[in-house]
């Protein structure tokens, strides 16, 4: 957080100076950072959320033109969608379809509706939206499958599209807060911020994020995937000792 | 308080999980049973996944069984050759039914078998017990004795005798094979101990004396559910021992109540009772498989 508040100040001081002094190069146009360059899954993790913010070198807002766009992509998780069927009167899963190359985590945020700021090529190309997400499917290729997928994700937090706005502080500095849900997988995360003038992407900067699991819900995962065996032992041991206790503990009192 | 399932990969109130293994455990003191059978349609209802759920509610069966086991082997009431007679059929039919789990989870039908064998098995052993303890109750109002437990069927004309001391029966070895076959794959489909399924079948097809049924079962029941666990950890790896142990700290003090207020209640009026409850899980699961779903759609991780 300090680090961050540290790097916006210093966009700021920079934007302060005489524009006329600097040369282009020295001055970012834009310039962002995240609260934290990772979140962690403790044993009392009920989801997070992470702050981006930044600062520009002009004014942003729709009389200056420019605009900031925040997209946060989670690690890639092949879903498959199922349908629930009526056999004999018994409601059973039917046709599937499975889209290989969705992102377990996708959240976009912008000043204004990137619809409105990006032609339709570049909104495509850089992903921005939902509908712009790699929605290739295999199995049934009936559109239902897809509207499915996107309302289901959107429904659980794991995929988000306008959800919180960026907020703009005087023209220039912006925040844009990225949530993530209690079912949020581990892995790399990436979140992007995009500069928008004229219709044009005119900068962007990455920034990184690491979302694991950390104590006790990190090791039981490692050992229960590393060592399956070793696991079943224990939880076998672990479970009859609480039986086992639970008895002593009666008969004495 | 949220505490998140490492397993599972989802945050759950620990307060809630406590309660329903309490609830649980009261009910299972009560009638005698691991309660395996309400458990884990409970954790599939407040949105643990199947797999989970079968799993973990195998591990907690260890725990709760294990101490009445250790009770009922203080007083001698564990027939020891009986007991791994049929925990022989038990693990082979663990075996299988890990195997048809896994293959179930592949082709996305994991919930509606879970569900299925909960309906048609609930269904069944609970219209048996209500019967029986009705008739059991009328019999007693009307004043006629009992009828003989041990009648000579054709069980009895199959063949590799064994002598079981403890259980004063002299029979085949198939019956109890067999028997232990079966609930060995409900237990692993199911995620239960098959306490339930098994003392009826002890007392009614084998003919076994009451005294030793329930320490019997008990030993089939721990070491069962145990080769589930393992074999659900190894091949599905989906036993959350977070989820296990806060069922069995609600679920061990639950016990001790349910099992004082069981020690008031009559034998028929327990079995009709628990009879009537596994009833109404069954109709309810069963009114889960036909009612409209609210979303015709579901995700699922691909394979």
């Amino acid at each position: 957080m300090i680090r961050g508040a540290v790097l916006a100040l210093a966009a700021l001081l920079a934007l302060a100076a005489p524009a006329a002094a600097q040369a282009p190069a020295s001055t970012p146009q834009l310039t962002a950072d995240i609260s934290t360059d990772r979140v962690e899954i403790t044993t009392g993790f009920t989801g997070a959320s992470v702050m981006v913010f930044g600062a520009t070198e002009h004014l942003l807002g729709p009389d200056s033109g420019e605009d900031v766009v925040v997209v946060a992509w989670g690690p890639h998780q092949p879903t498959i969608v199922r349908r629930k069927v009526k056999v004999l009167g018994f409601w059973i899963n039917g046709p599937s379809a499975t889209f290989p190359e969705v992102p377990g985590f996708y959240a976009l945020a912008s000043t204004r509706p990137v619809w409105e700021i990006l032609p339709e090529d570049i909104r495509r190309t850089a992903r921005l939206g939902l509908d712009a997400l790699p929605l290739r499917a295999e199995g049934s290729q009936a559109p239902a499958f897809r509207a499915a997928l996107l309302e289901l994700k959107q429904r659980d937090g794991r995929w988000q599209e306008y959800a919180t706005p960026v907020q703009v502080a005087g023209g220039r500095l912006f925040s844009a807060r990225v949530s993530f849900p209690d079912t949020v997988r581990t892995g790399d995360y990436r979140i992007e911020v995009l500069l928008v003038r004229e219709r044009r992407i005119v900068a962007r900067q990455e920034l990184f994020l690491r979302v694991d699991r950390v104590g006790t819900a990190a090791s039981i995962a490692s050992v229960a995937r590393s060592m399956p065996a070793v696991y079943g032992v224990v939880c076998i041991l672990l479970a009859a000792l609480a039986g086992w206790l639970g008895s002593v503990l009666f008969r004495r009192s | 308080m949220q505490v998140y399932l490492p397993i599972a990969e989802m945050s759950v109130d620990a307060l809630l999980l406590l309660g329903i293994g309490f609830g649980v455990g009261w009910l299972s003191g009560l009638f005698g049973v691991g309660g395996g059978f309400l458990l884990t349609p409970l954790l599939i209802l407040i949105g643990i996944p199947s797999p989970v759920a079968v799993a973990s509610g195998a591990n907690q069966t260890i725990g709760a069984s294990v101490s009445g086991l250790i009770a009922q082997w203080r007083r001698d009431n564990v027939d020891l050759r009986m007991g791994v007679v049929l925990l022989a059929g038990g693990f082979a039919g663990s075996l299988l039914g890990v195997q048809l789990f896994a293959v179930l989870r592949r082709v996305g039908q994991v919930d509606l078998a879970v569900a299925v064998f909960y309906v048609v098995v609930l269904g069944i052993v609970g219209m048996l017990m209500v019967r029986e303890s009705l008739r059991a109750i009328f019999r007693r109002r009307a004043g006629i004795p009992a009828g003989k437990a041990n009648q000579h069927t054709w069980l009895h004309g199959l063949p590799f005798k064994m002598r079981f001391r403890k259980s004063r029966l002299y029979i085949s070895v198939v019956p109890p094979l067999a028997v232990g076959f079966g609930i060995g794959i409900l237990s692993a489909v199911m995620g239960v101990g098959g306490g339930f399924m098994l003392v009826p079948a002890m007392i009614y097809l084998l003919g076994m004396p009451t005294s030793v049924v329930i320490g019997t079962s008990l030993f089939q029941v721990v070491f069962v559910s145990a080769n589930v666990t393992l074999l659900q950890a190894i091949q599905v790896g989906s036993v959350d021992i977070v989820l296990t142990l806060l069922l069995l700290a609600g679920g061990v003090a639950g016990a001790q109540f349910g099992a004082a207020m069981g020690a008031r209640l009559r034998g028929e009026e327990t079995r009709a009772l628990l009879g009537l409850l596994v009833l109404a899980v069954a109709l309810g699961l069963l009114y889960g498989l036909v009612r409209a779903p609210e979303n015709l759609f579901a995700l699922g991780p691909a394979p």
